[in-house]
């Protein structure tokens, strides 16, 4: 017989889902910025943030630099890099009609990252290991730890700059302006170029950002970062192409039914459903569960 | 000829190979208001375009006061100091009314403005100021222009482009349109126009166009435009029905 | 233009010939050619969706699988060719019965899902939702149980070929197939329906095109030549499994090299195809241990720098010109 799970175990999957599921939408939002100007799946996304990952823990492991202390080194980088990226690898290609042409640059960059970090660091699955990995939280009688807390504030903390960044500033008023209509953006004097690296800095940024929740929480390797990618882009069409707070939402509900179908279903299982949701999102809702209707791009 | 401000000439646009412009000359002065009138398809929006550098050049030259607009790329055209409200308005209609008016002062000079400029636009649509919290989608349609208009103004543009402003409007703020237009050209403005409703156009214009499949067909003061038993027979005649 | 084509003709001709030029078979260029004989026929199959029908697909990689999963399926189980397959056990090797099985096992499947996801979704929704679905076919056949032999997959029954020769006409044979029935087809009523659905979808509709059977047509045509492609790598792998023939790799690279060699042309892909996969082979065996470093490196340069495709400078040649 099937003997009902306790409630407690419902909390549980619910605390493990949202927190696991916000590393999911700190990628989607930063896909989500990236899509809303340059109308590009940036597929490299989930391994900028395995390259960050890698990034913090040399940074821990030559320097002894703390890991969350190491977001001062790591978003500010991850800003510059994520601009020169554009400069040197987008920007012609934006002008092009032909949007495979992104596209396969942000695969050839995949490709480019994957491997270079299998070269430098090895295929192996690597972490990081601090004094206070193993050490946890109690929550109403439930336990999570210390490091999922706060890569899950770190979540928190990213994805709510980013939307002061773009309601209260000029500059993000003209990100947004952007990914609505980029002709008419131009027409305000709005450099379509100057926003689309704006957009690939803070999603960077945000690479950098997960990559310092992913080393301190998760094992990873190399070429972990495409199933984030692919994680991202259902969390972002859960949430709504276009919209940050959405994104992040999104992300925290994919992480709640990877949890759940784990549980109940099965391990082996939790992709297929995870894809299959986002068909049936992408089908019936294209807008996203609480979005906007989104123009089609 | 001492203080003329946008000078055209010889300008041939294509899509393609299909050729949309041939050798179009057209020049605005100072302060005034220009309109350019014709039948649909005959190039009026494509004029508007190639100017803001939304569309290449093929030949011929466009000069805003001396310096050449036909290369520099949109948003360096805008912040030389054109300002184009273009067919369908180009609102961020996802954005507030007052968002909307603060990325009209986007461009750095226009900026240190932006209060004034906002001031102004309110003074001028007093509207949108009780608006100016609420999604640009929602608005309606005329109120939707205003905003367009207003916006363009936020950055005290040398010359103000408006296609079709009166387009899919009632007549009644038709009406109301195109006395905003004759008040901004109180105040000084100068505008290039592009209508469908000849009649009201050339009763405003100082000086007017009318293109004929890509090349322009004739040229007057408006006044001179109206009386043109032509041009009644050919558009006014169709209009006034 | 059928004249200028022969130069083509000769080339085909010249690598029909080849396994006869002494001691052509044990050299490298053999399976070097094979594999570039399958990423030129995936390529293909990429571009008749996404370069004639400008519908952008992401998942042509789960077509190949569900080929190679139908013909190792077939074989393993001997469901085809019963008592025959005793008297005769090189049955199953490059039968055109089971080939065109695997290649119509993709087609339906493309044809199921192509119905609700062409009428649904427009541009990058569309290319969203084909990753998706590629990923779940993926689960699917690792949740297969004993049909599909899960996570480890199938192994066909022999490995008995001494050569690849078979290998090597059968490619060579489905490659100039596929570009003459392509060719054909994009000259026909229907290839110019498709490219005017491509082109202003609203017009070709108003023209009285069926635009949504115009599209479905066509990805299930992609899929069948994708399946078809599926079915020829598993008589050189035997071992089918789902991380392996279901891997993004198998839409990836004939995705790029369709826009390395000029996307919506007749001949770019195979151009794409042989010439990406000379750099990437190269790489592995100049610098084995940074060989994918140089791959991605070549995507991106010829992106940057080639973003028309080889196509573009054409190099004289018939058949890269972009229809349309």
């Amino acid at each position: 017989m099937f003997d009902f799970p306790p409630p407690q175990i419902f909390l549980q999957l619910s605390l493990n889902g949202a927190l696991g599921g916000a590393m999911y939408g700190v990628a989607a939002v930063g896909l989500s910025l990236i899509f809303g100007t340059m109308r590009l799946i940036f597929l490299a996304q989930g391994a900028m943030i395995i390259l960050a990952a890698y990034f913090v823990r040399a940074l821990f492991q030559s320097f002894g630099i703390d890991p969350f202390l190491s977001l001062v080194i790591v978003v500010p980088v991850g800003l510059a890099a994520g601009w020169l990226i554009y400069q040197g690898l987008f920007r012609k290609a934006a002008v092009e009609e032909d949007r495979n042409i992104s596209l396969l640059i942000a695969v050839g960059l995949m490709f480019l990252a994957e491997n270079l970090m299998t070269v430098i660091w090895g295929g192996n699955t690597a972490g990081v290991v601090t004094s206070y990995t193993a050490s946890g939280i109690h929550i109403l009688g439930i336990r999570t730890s210390f490091t999922r807390t706060m890569g899950f504030l770190i979540a928190l903390a990213g994805t709510g700059l980013v939307m002061l960044f773009l309601r209260k500033t000029l500059v993000g008023k003209a990100v947004r302006a952007a990914s609505e209509d980029i002709t008419a953006a131009s027409l305000m004097g709005i450099s379509p170029h100057r926003v689309n690296a704006i957009a690939f800095a803070v999603g960077i940024a945000l690479a950098g950002a997960a990559g310092v929740a992913v080393a301190t929480t998760f094992p990873f390797n190399p070429f972990a970062g495409f199933i984030f990618s692919l994680k991202a882009l259902v969390a972002l069409a859960l949430g709504g192409i276009g919209s940050v707070a959405g994104a992040l939402a999104g992300g925290i509900i994919l992480g709640l039914i990877e949890a759940y179908v784990q549980f109940f279903v099965g391990g082996s299982w939790t992709n297929a459903v995870a894809y299959g949701v986002f068909l049936a999102v992408l089908m019936f809702k294209p807008e996203g569960l609480f979005g906007r209707p989104y123009k089609k791009a | 000829m001492a203080n003329r401000l946008l000078e055209v000439s010889d300008l041939e646009v294509a899509y393609g190979d299909v050729r949309a412009l041939w050798g179009v000359s057209i020049h605005v002065e100072a302060g005034s208001v220009v309109a350019i009138v014709g039948a649909n398809g005959a190039g009026k929006t494509t004029l508007l375009r190639a100017i803001s550098g939304l569309l290449p050049v093929r030949r011929g030259t466009i000069a805003l006061g001396g310096a050449s607009l036909a290369g520099p790329a949109p948003e360096a055209i805008a912040r030389m100091g054109i300002a184009h409200v273009p067919e369908g308005r180009g609102l961020f209609r996802q954005m507030t009314v007052l968002e909307n008016l603060e990325l009209g002062a986007f461009q750095p000079k226009a900026r240190a403005n932006m209060r004034q400029a906002l001031d102004k636009a309110y003074a001028l649509f007093p509207r949108l100021k009780e608006r100016a919290g609420q999604k640009a989608g929602s608005l309606s349609g005329g109120e939707q222009q205003m905003l367009a208009i207003a916006r363009a103004t936020m950055s005290d543009p040398k010359l103000l482009i408006l296609d079709e402003p009166s387009i899919g409007l009632s007549p009644l703020v038709v009406q109301q349109m195109f006395s905003l237009i004759e008040t901004l050209h109180r105040q000084g403005v100068t505008i290039l126009l592009v209508e469908q409703n000849i009649h009201q156009a050339l009763k405003i214009a100082d000086y007017a166009f009318v293109l004929k499949t890509g090349e322009i067909a004739m040229q007057g003061t408006g006044a001179e435009l109206i009386a043109d038993p032509e041009i009644q027979k050919a558009y006014m005649g169709v209009l006034e029905l | 233009m059928r004249a200028s084509m022969s130069i083509w003709a000769v080339i085909a001709a010249a690598l029909a010939l080849l396994p006869f030029w002494p001691g052509a078979i044990d050299s490298y260029a053999f399976s070097f050619l094979f594999f570039v004989f399958i990423y030129a026929i995936l390529s293909q199959a990429w571009n008749l969706i996404a370069g004639f029908g400008g519908q952008i697909s992401l998942g042509n990689h789960a077509f190949f699988g569900l080929g190679a999963y139908a013909t190792a399926i077939l074989w393993s189980g001997n469901y085809l060719w019963g008592s025959l397959y005793e008297s005769h056990p090189r049955i199953y090797y490059f039968d055109p019965v089971t080939m065109a099985i695997a290649g119509l096992v993709a087609a339906l499947a493309a044809a199921l899902v192509g119905w609700p996801l062409l009428s649904k979704l427009r541009g990058d929704y569309f290319a969203l939702g084909t990753l998706g679905f590629g990923e779940i076919v993926k689960v699917l056949f690792v949740n297969g149980g004993d049909f599909t032999g899960g996570a480890f997959g199938i192994v066909a029954p022999s490995s008995t070929f001494d050569t690849l020769l078979p290998h090597y006409w059968t490619g060579l044979g489905l490659t100039v197939a596929v570009i003459i029935a392509i060719g054909l087809l994009m000259r026909s009523r229907y290839g110019l329906a498709l490219i005017a659905v491509r082109d202003d979808e609203m017009a070709a509709s108003a023209n009285g095109i069926d635009t949504l059977k115009v599209k479905i047509a066509a990805f299930a045509g992609s899929a069948f030549i994708s399946g078809v492609a599926g079915s020829l790598y598993t008589y050189y792998i035997f071992h089918v499994g789902p991380d392996s023939v279901f891997d993004l790799d198998w839409m990836l690279l004939p995705l790029m090299m369709t826009v390395v060699g000029g996307t919506g042309t007749l001949m770019g892909p195979v151009v794409g195809a042989f010439v990406m996969y000379a750099v990437f082979d190269l790489a592995r065996i100049v610098v084995p241990d940074y060989h994918p470093v140089v791959s991605g490196l070549a995507i991106i340069l010829a992106m940057l720098f080639l973003p028309k495709g080889l196509a573009r400078i054409g190099f004289g040649l018939p058949g890269l010109v972009r229809r349309g």
